[in-house]
């Protein structure tokens, strides 16, 4: 036990300020906000370049779908930031509940996007629509697959969570996904009106 | 004084009302999209909603003021970054654009 506390990562820091989860998920968040960072200024110059096409561009997608994968975002980054804090309080079935109905509505998010792409392609919205079009697909799938990463890390820390991996103490696992999680979360919210809400 | 550090918060009421005010600036900036179409302040208002919602989900999802000042900084850069961006692009899309392809061309 004393080897196993050891090991545990410290979360409060020399210089003062935690680092919620682990030094590793950090620097992954940073890797991603970086990468996205040079998404994004892509898409300033692709709209500085042509902006008749980013004008009607917007008015050709779904509104809807963009609100929903929003909606389904923020409130599944809602409920895993309830898991966490429910952890702390050493609510550990109230946090295994939290962390399921994340996961459910997390799940929402692919089964939008499929629709919308869906809704996309009866309408002749394809990746060679124009510029607009090729943006906002590059963009908003490579969100996708990030998400996609962040459900695959809801599932582990779920199981974990099941079997116990996770108390009032010691709930490290959980907070960093939860970061990686609300991390992703903010990355959509600038996508959104990106392509959605600025016309 | 209080020199007790902050700890991590166990309560659920914040980060309810957090939800709740994200969800209804998510409502309202998709109307101020087909309300306000085409309107030259537009992206000023998009953009500060957008760094509202982002600095909603560091502080109270993240507690951001409680992490170490490097996540904090990060944060705040990152999530002022494409505001900025939306606004430079949105007053000074023109002269923005000369500049990119100037700088392309080398």
């Amino acid at each position: 036990m004393a080897a196993e506390l050891a090991l545990e990562p410290r979360i409060e820091t020399e210089t003062g300020g935690r680092i919620p989860g682990n030094k590793g998920m950090w620097v992954g968040i940073t890797c991603e906000f970086v990468e996205f960072a040079v998404l994004f200024v892509v898409y300033f110059v692709a709209r500085a370049n042509f902006p008749d096409a980013f004008q009607q561009g917007a008015d050709k997608l779904s509104r809807e779908s963009g609100t929903i994968i929003t909606l389904l975002m923020v409130t599944s980054s809602f409920f895993i930031a309830c898991s966490v804090n429910s952890m702390r309080a050493g609510l550990r079935r109230q946090s295994i509940y939290w962390l399921v109905a994340g996961l459910i509505v997390a799940l929402g998010y692919p089964v939008a996007k499929y629709l919308e792409i869906t809704w996309n392609l009866a309408h002749g919205i394809n990746g060679e629509s124009g510029i607009f079009f090729t943006v906002y697909y590059y963009l908003t799938f490579n969100h996708l697959v990030h998400a996609t990463w962040g459900i695959l890390g809801i599932l582990w820390v779920l199981v974990r969570h099941l079997f116990g991996g996770y108390s009032a103490e010691d709930y490290h696992g959980l907070e960093a996904l939860a970061s990686y999680w609300h991390a992703t979360d903010i990355i959509w919210l600038i996508i959104f009106p990106m392509f959605y809400v600025l016309a | 004084m209080n020199l007790t550090p902050k700890k991590p918060s166990t309560a659920l009421l914040p980060l309810t009302l957090t939800w709740l005010a994200l969800c209804l600036l998510t409502v309202f900036s998709l109307g101020l999209g087909k309300w306000f179409h085409g309107a030259n302040w537009l992206p000023l208002l998009v953009a500060l909603i957008v760094w509202v919602k982002g600095m909603m989900i560091a502080h109270y999802f993240i507690e951001a003021e409680l992490t170490h000042a490097f996540i904090r900084r990060v944060l705040k850069v990152f999530i002022a970054f494409a505001p900025l961006w939306l606004i430079l692009t949105g007053f000074f899309g023109g002269q923005f654009a000369q500049w990119a392809l100037s700088f392309l061309r080398g």
